[in-house]
């Protein structure tokens, strides 16, 4: 009964981590190799165990730096910022009544303002 | 620039001036002839009000036609007779494809929203391809700005975005991709976004809807045009619908190749530089743009206030308030966009374009703006506002039928009077308003082929002039069916705005997948009912009116079935094998439009996964590679810590997602996954460990047992 739990959970890890690697699209070669070793690593376990193997591993020759882009840079999906400003003009949309006020404004300067007391 | 700056009017102004002054002349003497004919033609004893609310509905109505009439009457002299002398093509005559100044920089914005990814990087993939044709690929840069909001097609986005830039790019990056967290003034915002972070390296930006394509050529001219004149603020090109199969938007790219360039000729006639910039297809000066053009909320509430929503017309206003002119290149080629493939698609892109343009109605008195701007404003009201005038002559018209079949007639109105006052009817009266009605709405339709015959009399991008013609008429005929349909939408539609009704915004259907009968009884079950009771109690009472009538309510009686056999890609491909509604690009594809159809066949990247292209979030959760994609794209983001009860809460989406599977995550709680790099490594990584083969089979991870 141990032993078949023990086949199953064998073939779990060993499946986890195959489709792993070939996700990573890795050279199959290379691949195989990594899968290989990590199952080494951590024998008939969990796949929790193979899969730290395997990322320990990964991590051991340089493959989980992330995306980088062709020159080994951060991937930027966007050029470098520049920025400026955008303010929305002035829309007097009733001028009438703008000029209106205006209109009322001057009046009561004229007649009330500062200027005018003096 | 500005209009204080301009030493003198240039000659364009005085003559656009002079032409408008004509184009009113010509719109209101015969609105007032055919109006004070109208006002004849009615029956002397009916109420006055309704007498005057006829008449007064007829007279906007037939101004607003006459307009439409003499635009095409402008097209067919421009197309004719080749005169054009302020044709804003001519600056690039004869040049080759080369821009010298390497600081004239371009950007091509493609603004897009939960869009189908694969069309869209087709449709990069194509543009991008003929700007390398042309040899001037190093004055472009490529801006795809999303606003998804659905996390599938977020990381769709970056992975197309990234295999395109490994296949395509190598080292010099000309594609970028620029996700935007909120989606602030929609698609307005998504523009000003990208021209506060970068529009400083730019001298101009070609603005793209997700559906357009333009040919290398045609940009670099525009780049040139814009180049030799420094007064212009926006280029608008025609853009020519293509590629689509349902009966509808066929009949539709067909209107707009026959129709179009003699629409476009005649609006460039009569506009010159106080054209409208339609919000894409165009290039526009980056700097007075960022200047001048920065949209302000409306103030209040309701529906009519808050951001607008058609910006493309209150954009050219202020550009052109700013000293620099618009103008339409109808003569520049190879700008292509597509069409809604249903009426209902059609219907649910008006409800939004008729919220936009009522919002105009508070912006036609703005201070500074042009005239023609304001005509401009004017003309997108009525553009929906003349269905609900229309609606209302129509039901005026019926009442007033019913009236006089129902009230006894009064021949002595007055008792002092000593002569009856009998009803008199003048049936040449009627028919010459009939007549010239029929003349402008139906003579420019019949005189668009006119252009085509002569440029090539066997027309053979039109299956021969026969052909030609049939499909005009049959045009017409559908349009006649179709009108009916439109007009109680777009009524409905205005109704609800001013009622306060706000809009949500909704992704334009792109594909040609048609309309089942359940969506289109969803939508018009009412209209059925409209026109069944409308129709029954005309015809019960007046059964004489009822036919002139009946061309309407068979519209609404049969709009079920007229709104699922006008979606039908299987119907418009029967017309085009018979050769109706044959567009240049169906007879022969045109190289662009060629590579946009390679390019969209283009086979799916292989993945030992078995999810599908759709399946985003779930690939950014499992497969390695597009985790660490999606993770890299989010490093350069500021990152603020999150406060301890959102890192609680995006913990327990975490545990959900591990306990239910993907399925039972909601789009938000996917969405805020996706945003924390941190909970996204930790699922990525307990997704791979575990043990439980049926959890792992929910994220894909579950082999076929060995026998």
């Amino acid at each position: 009964m141990t032993s078949i739990r023990d086949t199953d959970r064998w073939r779990i890890s060993r499946d986890r981590v195959l489709l792993y690697v070939r996700a990573l699209n890795l050279p199959p070669y290379k691949g195989l190799d990594l899968a290989v070793e990590s199952l080494k690593r951590t024998g008939p376990s969990s796949a929790a165990e193979s899969m730290e193997s395997l990322r320990a591993l990964l991590k051991e020759h340089g493959l989980d730096r992330g995306v980088l882009d062709s020159e080994g840079k951060h991937l930027a999906s966007v050029p470098p910022l520049n920025r400026s400003v955008m303010v929305p003009e002035e829309l007097d949309r009733v001028p009438w009544r703008t000029s209106f006020v205006q209109f009322l404004r001057r009046w009561k300067n004229d007649l009330f303002g500062k200027g005018c007391a003096r | 620039m500005n209009t204080t700056d301009t030493a003198a009017v240039p000659s364009w102004r005085r003559s656009g001036s002079r032409r408008r002054i004509a184009l009113l002349f010509l719109v209101l003497i015969p609105t007032i002839t055919s109006s004070y004919t109208m006002a004849r033609l009615l029956p002397e004893r009916a109420s006055l009000v309704l007498d005057a609310l006829l008449v007064a509905v007829f007279g906007i109505l037939f101004a607003w036609i006459s307009v439409g009439f003499w635009a095409f009457m402008g097209g067919l002299f421009v197309l004719l007779t080749k005169r054009d002398r302020y044709r804003v093509s001519k600056s690039c005559d004869g040049r080759d494809l080369s821009i010298p100044d390497a600081n004239a920089r371009t950007a091509i914005l493609i603004p897009i929203y939960n869009e189908e990814v694969n069309r869209v990087f087709a449709g990069v993939r194509t543009v991008y391809r003929s700007l390398k044709q042309t040899g001037s690929l190093d004055r472009f840069d490529i801006f795809l700005l999303s606003d998804s909001t659905s996390p599938d097609v977020w990381v769709e986005e970056e992975e197309a975005w990234h295999d395109f830039r490994r296949e395509e790019e190598g080292t010099e990056a000309h594609v970028f991709y620029r996700k935007r967290d909120n989606n602030i003034k929609r698609k307005s915002g998504n523009v000003a976004d990208f021209c506060r972070r970068w529009g400083k390296n730019y001298r101009y930006m070609i603005v793209f809807d997700a559906d357009s394509v333009m040919t290398g050529e045609s940009m670099v001219r525009l780049v040139q045009i814009m180049e030799d004149r420094s007064d212009i603020g926006i280029i608008q090109t025609l853009p020519l619908a293509v590629n689509r199969e349902t009966l509808i938007a066929r009949v539709q790219q067909f209107a707009n190749h026959v129709q179009g360039p003699l629409l476009a000729a005649g609006l460039h006639f009569w506009q010159l530089g106080d054209a409208q910039y339609c919000g894409h297809n165009a290039i526009l000066r980056v700097e007075p743009f960022m200047k001048h053009c920065q949209l302000p909320r409306l103030p209040g509430k309701g529906s009519l206030s808050g951001d607008i929503l058609s910006h493309d017309f209150v954009e050219s206003a202020l550009m052109c308030r700013a000293g620099y002119g618009i103008w339409l290149a109808y003569d520049i080629e190879g700008s292509y966009e597509e069409t809604p493939p249903t009426l209902l698609d059609e219907l649910k892109r008006d409800r939004r374009w008729c919220q936009g343009n009522l919002q105009h109605m508070r912006l036609i008195f703005t201070r500074g703006f042009f005239p023609a701007h304001r005509a401009l404003f004017l003309n997108g009201v009525l553009t929906y506002g003349s269905a609900l005038l229309w609606l209302t002559f129509l039901i005026v018209n019926s009442a007033q039928a019913v009236s006089e079949a129902l009230f006894e007639p009064i021949y002595m109105p007055i008792l002092r009077k000593f002569l009856p006052s009998m009803p008199v009817w003048r049936p040449h009266w009627a028919l010459s308003l009939l007549g010239s009605t029929a003349l402008l709405l139906f003579l420019p339709k019949v005189l668009s082929a006119l252009p085509i015959l002569v440029k090539d009399f066997r027309a053979r991008a039109y299956g021969g002039p026969i052909r030609l013609y049939i499909s005009v008429f049959l045009e017409v005929v559908l349009s006649m069916i179709l009108t009916p349909i439109r007009m109680i939408f777009h009524s409905l539609f205005i109704v609800s705005t001013l009622l306060g009704k706000s809009i949500g915004w909704g992704t334009q259907s792109r594909d040609d997948r048609g309309t089942t009968w359940s969506e289109a009884f969803a939508a018009h079950w009412w209209g059925t009912l409209l026109g069944i009771a409308w129709g029954g109690v005309v015809y019960w009472i007046i059964p004489s009116f009822f036919w002139w009538i009946s061309p309407m309510i068979f519209s609404f009686v049969l709009s079920i079935p007229i709104s699922v056999f006008t979606g039908r890609a299987s119907v418009g491909r029967f017309f085009r094998k018979i050769g109706l509604f044959l567009v240049p690009s169906e007879v022969r594809l045109p190289p662009i439009l060629q590579d946009l159809e390679d390019n969209l066949e283009r086979p799916a990247r292989y993945s030992p996964f078995g999810h599908s292209r759709k399946q985003g979030f779930l690939r950014a959760a499992v497969a390695p590679r597009t985790h660490a994609l999606h993770i890299a794209m989010q490093l350069p983001r500021r990152k603020k810590k999150p406060s301890p009860l959102r890192e609680e809460a995006r913990k327990r989406i975490v545990e959900k997602a591990l306990q239910l599977g993907p399925d039972a995550l909601s789009a938000k709680e996917k969405t805020a996954l996706l945003k924390d790099t941190d909970r996204l490594r930790e699922l990525h990584r307990r997704v791979w460990t575990l043990e439980d083969e049926e959890k792992a089979a929910l994220w894909g991870l579950a082999l076929p047992k060995e026998e």
